[in-house]
């Protein structure tokens, strides 16, 4: 059995497949028919240029237009004349046509390596790739392509990439094992949207699995079983039946309100990223959107996005909600993102440093821009703007005051917008839960980050392994910065929610229900078992739970006492 | 021989995309097409040339185009640079 960590639930069993990082190894040989090798390497060219092409065509339905661009960029890098030239010439000199291109490649690679600004330094990691790539073409390795997989197959992978996942047939994959990756990694999220069971960090994954092996992929567990015996293949059937049926258990709150056990009503939103994920989010039964990432939007371009760009994108996600909230999040980006065009520097400390509504009050013309893009969509259903990472109140009043001047515009430019749109703030750093008395007199509403502000409270990057120990949203510190903003907002009588992966905890449930938390904002996938657990506490008994919670002076004590609790 | 002094007027220098574009706009011209910059000549219809020249925002360049169509491609260089490749 090996063990890893669990980041996408519900079990697998197939016949493993493993997607192989080749080695590139040759040996150099010295060339006595210089055209001939010549030819070779234009027939290499050539062939790279194809693949990639269908590549990039791939990747821009699946990843979008950016991804697509850096690929097709690979190409006029391949063809650069000078290095083609300056291969040649080396042909010409005796050397084969692998040595010739890594020395160049080489070459290029350790220019760009050296060079003093971030975005050169990046293309290293380009000629890299295309080096890997030619060479491939020209040892005649072929790809392992994860999209060809057949039915039932397990996926064994040393990292699971993104544009792995975008190539992946989700009715052919029954899990997916990699060797390295965690809960928050990029894939893992993927495949929680694609609802395929999967183990990350899992050690020696690919030595101890051989292809055509059957796995059992416990993603519930972080339990990996490479061929079982026949009892241990029934006993995982039977999990495996067990999880469906407890998923058929859950589709009966399916269309119904999210209400207490003694009928207290609240909202249960989803977690977006793009326009197209409000469907999601109907689809899993969510109540409407309590947060849209607009990064996206930015991400996926080589400039800007223009007003219109924003404004289709935040209408198309009004328009399939219908009625249903959707509370839109202004840009919330910083040194962390490779954004060349936004001018953000690398900075020491990037997430203390230049980054969301500090960046936006001050590039105020882009600001402008997405918020009029949102208020122009805010005439197509019902919009709400957020503003990411308020320390003080001067950055909501700054906020606030710029949507008064552009809805004074389009007023002036006869445009429709909803004259009633509600501003508020998300708190996720320690100062604004501290001022939560203050920020809540003038914000509409609040909604609760926990993992930036577990994050900022404990002064801890969950990343760094050497001090992750301390992320927990289950500090008591971080606990009662949650209370105090939730009983901040109440006096003022706004609403508040809550949309860090906390908000699905069932730890955290009743501590939230007492607190007085109104709208809870999850993943789609999450909906209905938050709403199945809702269902279960009484106000009542929550606050018992809660009052013993906070009571408890470590994390440890109120972990497992909230875990004896829960069960 | 035709050349001209240049300034580099697009945000990010010339990143992937407007070398990639530059040096292939230039590589349709007969002519050899060389940027002079911090004492060193880049050959501009090469994308990895301009990406190791390490251009920036603002950094002065000589543009030379030498042969057949000359004065043409060095009026496209030109304009392009001048234009900050549309950015």
């Amino acid at each position: 059995m090996l063990k890893g960590t669990g980041v996408s639930a519900g079990i697998g069993i197939g016949k493993a497949l493993l997607i192989e990082e080749h080695s590139l190894e040759y040996t150099p040989v010295t060339i006595t028919e210089p055209q001939a090798e010549k030819e070779r390497f234009n027939d290499a060219v050539k062939t790279f240029c194809e693949n990639t092409k269908k590549q990039a065509d791939a990747l821009r339905i699946s990843a979008g237009d950016k991804e697509a661009e850096i690929m097709l960029g690979h190409i006029s890098l391949i063809e650069d004349p000078f290095l083609t030239g300056e291969v040649e010439k080396l042909i010409e000199g005796g050397q084969c046509a692998e040595a010739a291109l890594e020395q160049m490649c080489d070459m290029f690679i350790s220019i760009f390596s050296a060079a003093e600004d971030d975005l050169t330094r990046q293309r290293a990691a380009d000629v890299r790739d295309v080096k890997a790539g030619m060479l491939g073409v020209l040892l005649g390795i072929e790809d392992v392509k994860i999209g060809d997989a057949p039915k039932g197959s397990v996926i064994v992978v040393r990292e699971l990439t993104p544009s792995m996942i975008a190539e992946i047939k989700k009715e052919n994959i029954a899990g997916i094992i990699a060797e390295t990756g965690s809960t928050t990694s990029h894939s893992a999220i993927l495949a929680r949207v694609l609802e395929i069971p999967a183990v990350m960090s899992v050690d020696d994954a690919m030595l101890s699995i051989r292809g055509g092996d059957t796995v059992i992929c416990d993603g519930s567990a972080g339990v990996v079983i490479v061929s079982p015996v026949e009892e241990e293949l029934k006993e995982y059937e039977a999990k495996r039946e067990r999880f469906v049926r407890e998923k058929a258990e859950l589709d009966k709150f399916r269309g119904k309100p999210t209400v207490s056990a003694d009928g207290i009503r609240y909202e249960l939103v989803c977690n977006i990223g793009k326009p197209d994920d409000a469907a999601k989010a109907v689809d899993n039964d969510g109540e409407g959107v309590g947060l849209f990432r607009t990064e996206f939007l930015f991400m996926d371009k080589t400039s800007v996005p223009t007003e219109d760009e924003q404004f289709d994108a935040y209408k198309k996600a009004a328009l399939i909600l219908k009625e249903k909230p959707l509370i839109i999040r202004t840009l919330d980006i910083g040194g962390d993102k490779e954004i060349p065009y936004l001018g953000l520097e690398k900075e020491d400390n990037p997430f203390m440093g230049f980054r969301a509504i500090r960046y936006c009050l001050k590039y105020r013309s882009l600001f402008k821009t997405q918020l009029r893009a949102i208020l122009r969509a805010s005439a197509f259903g019902n919009i709400s703007i957020m503003f990411p990472l308020i320390t003080c109140v001067e950055e909501v009043r700054a906020g606030k005051l710029l949507v008064d001047e552009i809805m004074e515009e389009l007023r002036a430019e006869g445009i429709a917008f909803d004259e009633g749109i509600k501003v508020g703030i998300m708190v996720e750093t320690a100062a604004a839960a501290v001022i939560a008395d203050i920020l809540a007199k003038e914000s509409d509403f609040f909604s609760i980050g926990t993992n930036d502000l577990t994050g900022y409270t404990m002064a801890c990057d969950r990343g760094n392994g050497n001090v992750a120990y301390l992320y927990s949203v289950m500090q008591p510190s971080v606990l009662r910065m949650i209370k105090r903003t939730i009983e901040c907002a109440a006096r003022e009588g706004i609403p508040v929610g809550m949309c860090g992966e906390a908000a699905a905890d069932p730890l955290m449930t009743p501590l939230l229900i007492s607190f007085g938390l109104t709208e809870f904002s999850v993943s789609a996938p999450s909906v209905l078992r938050l709403r199945k657990n809702i269902a279960s506490w009484t106000k009542e008994r929550a606050d018992e739970v809660a009052a013993e919670a906070m009571r408890l002076e470590t994390q440890a004590e109120i972990k497992e006492y909230l875990s004896s609790v829960i069960g | 021989m035709v050349s001209q002094a240049l300034i580099i007027t697009n945000a990010q220098g010339f990143h992937m995309r407007p070398a990639s574009v530059f040096a292939g706009a230039m590589a349709k011209y007969p002519c050899k097409v060389l940027i002079r910059f911090n004492g060193n000549e880049y050959n501009a219809k090469s994308p990895l040339n301009l990406m190791a020249a390490c251009m920036k925002c603002g950094s002065e360049i000589e543009l030379v185009c030498d042969g057949d169509q000359e004065n043409e491609a060095l009026a496209a260089a030109a304009e392009m640079i001048r234009n900050g490749f549309g950015e």
